[in-house]
C-alpha cells in the first residue's frame, strides 16, 4: 500500500473513531 | 390532544410521545441516517472521485454542511416539540408566522412519503435475497453468470427462467410494510426506539464481520497477484489530488453528505419533536452523525469497492462503480461471494444487512405523516397507522408495476433530490435569518452536554446557506432542468414520467389541503 494512501486511510479512520469513542463516552458518562 | 398551559401561554403537549433514553434517540436517527446509500452509494462515489482526496471535501462538507445542518434540524424539531408540533408546517409556521412558509414546508412531510413509496420495495428486495442467499437460488443464477437476468426476473421487469411473474416480489413487499407499520404502531419509544436500539448494533456487527472477511481475502486467485487486498485498498485510498480542482468532485462530496446524513427530509425534525426542552440535542446530533461516518466510510468504504477490486480487478471496478446501486447491491456483490467459501452465509449476512439499513431508515419516513395526522388532527395512533399503511399501500402500487418505466427514478429525483435540496435550504434560511441566529444559537446550546465551538454560529449563519445555494443552484443547471425537459428519455417511458409527477403534485394539493384544515381547527395560540 502506497504510503499517502495510507496515511490518509490511518488519519480519516482515526477522526471517525476518535469522534464516536468521544460522543459515545459523553453519551455513556451521563446519567438519562 | 395538545393542551394550553394556563401558566405559560405556551401549548403543551400533555400526551406526546416521549423517548425512553438518550441512547435510543441517537440509534433511531442514526439508524434513519445509515441506509443503502452508506453501504452502496459512498463507496462509488468515493471510487469515481478521486479516491483518498474524496475524504477531503467529504469532511470539508461534513463540517461545514453535514453538522450545522444536523444541529438545525434537531433544534428545530426540539422546539416544535414544545408546542406539539412534530412536522415542519406547523413547526416553522410557528416560529416564523409566514403563512407562505408553513405551506411551502409541506414538502417536509412530502419528502419523506415519496422516498418511502419506492425505499419499501428495494428494502423489500433484500429480505428475499437473504432468503434467496439461503436456498441457493442465487448460488444456481451466480454459477450461471445470470444474476442480471435474475434481479430483472424477480422485479418483474421481464418474465424468465427464474420468475414468471412479480408475484413473489410483492409478497415480500408486502411483508415488508407490514413490518415496518409494526413499529410504527408500537409507537416512537415502543417501537422505533426498541427496534433502532437492538437493529443497529447488529448492523455494525455484521458489518465489521463482512469487512473482516473481506480485508482477509489475500489473494484469492494466485494467477492474479495483483487483484490483492493490499492493493484493493491502496485503489480506494490513493488520493488523486488533481481532482480537487475540479468543482464536480466537491458538488459529489458535499451531496453524499447531504443525502448520507437524511438531511432535508424532515425525518430528524419529527424525531427531535419527541424530546423534552431540556435534553441535549448539540451531543445527540454529533453522536448520530459520527456513527453515520463511521458506518458510511469506515465500513461501506471497506466492503464493495475492495472487494470488486479483489475479484475482479481494477478496470472492472471502475466500471462496476458506474453501473449504479442496485447492480452493485444485486447482482455485483452476490458475484463476489458466490466466488469465495462460505459464500450463502456470507451473502445473506450482507442482505441482512441491507434490509436493517433500510428498515430503520424506512420507519423515519413514515414517522413524520404519522406526526402530522397525530398532532394536528388528533387522530389515534391505530387510526393514523390504518390510514398510513393503506395509503403507502396503494402508493406504492404504481412504483412496483411501472418501475421500468422510470416511475422509481422519477420520484427519486423529486423528493430525493430536488426537494430535498430546497428544503434543507429552506430549514437553514428559516433558523439563521428568519428566526435569527442569536435566538437559534441560544436554543441550540439549551441543555447541551458539549460546548459547541462558537465559529458554527458564523458557518450555520452564513457558510452553510452558501454552501446551499451553490448546490442548489448548480444542480438546477446540471440536473434539474435537463431531467425535468425529459433528457435522453425513450419515448415509451413518457407517459409514466408525467404520472409520476402528476400523482407528486396530486399528493402536494393533498397536503396543502390538509395543513388548511389544521390551522382552520387549531388556531395558534399566542405565543
Amino acid at each position: 500500500m502506497s504510503m499517502s494512501a495510507a496515511i490518509l486511510m490511518v488519519a480519516v479512520w482515526g477522526i471517525i473513531i476518535a469522534l464516536c469513542v468521544f460522543c459515545f463516552y459523553k453519551v455513556f458518562s451521563k446519567k438519562d | 390532544m395538545p393542551q394550553v398551559d394556563l401558566t405559560g401561554g405556551a401549548l403543551m403537549s400533555k400526551g406526546r410521545e416521549q423517548w425512553g433514553t438518550k441512547l435510543g434517540v441517537i440509534l433511531a436517527v442514526a439508524g434513519s441516517a445509515v441506509g443503502l446509500g452508506n453501504f452502496l452509494r459512498f463507496p462509488t462515489q468515493a471510487a469515481l472521485g478521486g479516491g483518498g482526496a474524496f475524504m477531503i471535501p467529504y469532511l470539508v462538507s461534513f463540517l461545514l454542511l453535514g453538522i450545522p445542518l444536523m444541529w438545525v434540524e434537531w433544534s428545530l424539531g426540539r422546539k416544535g416539540g414544545e408546542y406539539g408540533h412534530g412536522t415542519a408546517p406547523a413547526i416553522l409556521y410557528k416560529i416564523t408566522g409566514s403563512r407562505f412558509i408553513k405551506y411551502f414546508a409541506s414538502i417536509g412531510i412530502i419528502i419523506p412519503l415519496l422516498i418511502l413509496f419506492y425505499y419499501a420495495f428495494i428494502e423489500s428486495w433484500s429480505l428475499a435475497y437473504a432468503f434467496f442467499s439461503v436456498s441457493g437460488a442465487l448460488t444456481e443464477a451466480a454459477g450461471k453468470n445470470e444474476l442480471a437476468e435474475f434481479l430483472h426476473g424477480y422485479q418483474g421487469v421481464v418474465s424468465n427462467q427464474y420468475f414468471d411473474s412479480i408475484w413473489l416480489a410483492y409478497g415480500f413487499f408486502v411483508v415488508t410494510i407490514v413490518v415496518n407499520f409494526y413499529f410504527i404502531y408500537k409507537g416512537v419509544s415502543s417501537g422505533i426506539e426498541k427496534l433502532s436500539k437492538i437493529a443497529m448494533p447488529i448492523l455494525v456487527v455484521i458489518a465489521i464481520l463482512l469487512v473482516g472477511r473481506i480485508l482477509t481475502l489475500g489473494t484469492p486467485d494466485p494467477l492474479k497477484p495483483d487483484q490483492s487486498v493490499m492493493n484493493a485498498l491502496n485503489f480506494v485510498w490513493t488520493p488523486d489530488f488533481s481532482v480537487l480542482l475540479e468543482s464536480k468532485v466537491w458538488l459529489s462530496a458535499a451531496g453524499q453528505i447531504f443525502f448520507t446524513l437524511s438531511l432535508g427530509m424532515g425525518v430528524i425534525m419529527t424525531y427531535a419533536s419527541y424530546l423534552k426542552k431540556s435534553d441535549d440535542i448539540a451531543l445527540s446530533g454529533l453522536t448520530a452523525s459520527a456513527t453515520n461516518e463511521f458506518c458510511e466510510v469506515i465500513l461501506g468504504g471497506s466492503l464493495i469497492i475492495p472487494a470488486a477490486f479483489i475479484f475482479f480487478g481494477q478496470v472492472q471496478t471502475v466500471q462496476i462503480a458506474q453501473s449504479g446501486s442496485f447492480n452493485i447491491g444485486f447482482v455485483t456483490m452476490p458475484n463476489i461471494f458466490a466466488n469465495m467459501p462460505g459464500g450463502p452465509v456470507f451473502a445473506s449476512l450482507w442482505f441482512i444487512l441491507l434490509f436493517i439499513a433500510g428498515i430503520t431508515s424506512s420507519v423515519s419516513m413514515i414517522q413524520p405523516a404519522v406526526a402530522f395526522l397525530e398532532d394536528e388532527f388528533g387522530f389515534s395512533r391505530k387510526k393514523t397507522v390504518l390510514i398510513m399503511f393503506g395509503l403507502t399501500f396503494l402508493a406504492c402500487q404504481p412504483v412496483i408495476f411501472f418501475m421500468k418505466y422510470g416511475f422509481l427514478d422519477e420520484l427519486d429525483f423529486w423528493g430525493g433530490t430536488v426537494f430535498l435540496t430546497i428544503f434543507a435550504t429552506l430549514e437553514i434560511v428559516v433558523f439563521g435569518w428568519i428566526y435569527g441566529i442569536d435566538k437559534g444559537w441560544k436554543d441550540l446550546n439549551e441543555g447541551a452536554e458539549i460546548k459547541i465551538p462558537s465559529i458554527f454560529r458564523f458557518i450555520i449563519k452564513y457558510i452553510s446557506p452558501l454552501f446551499l445555494f451553490i448546490l442548489l443552484g448548480t444542480w438546477t443547471y446540471q440536473m434539474f432542468i435537463p431531467t425535468i425537459m425529459m433528457k435522453g428519455v425513450p419515448d415509451e417511458n413518457r407517459p409514466y414520467i408525467w404520472g409520476a409527477r402528476i400523482f407528486i403534485l396530486a399528493i402536494i394539493g393533498v397536503m396543502m389541503y390538509l395543513i388548511k384544515i389544521t390551522t382552520e381547527k387549531r388556531p395558534e395560540v399566542s405565543k
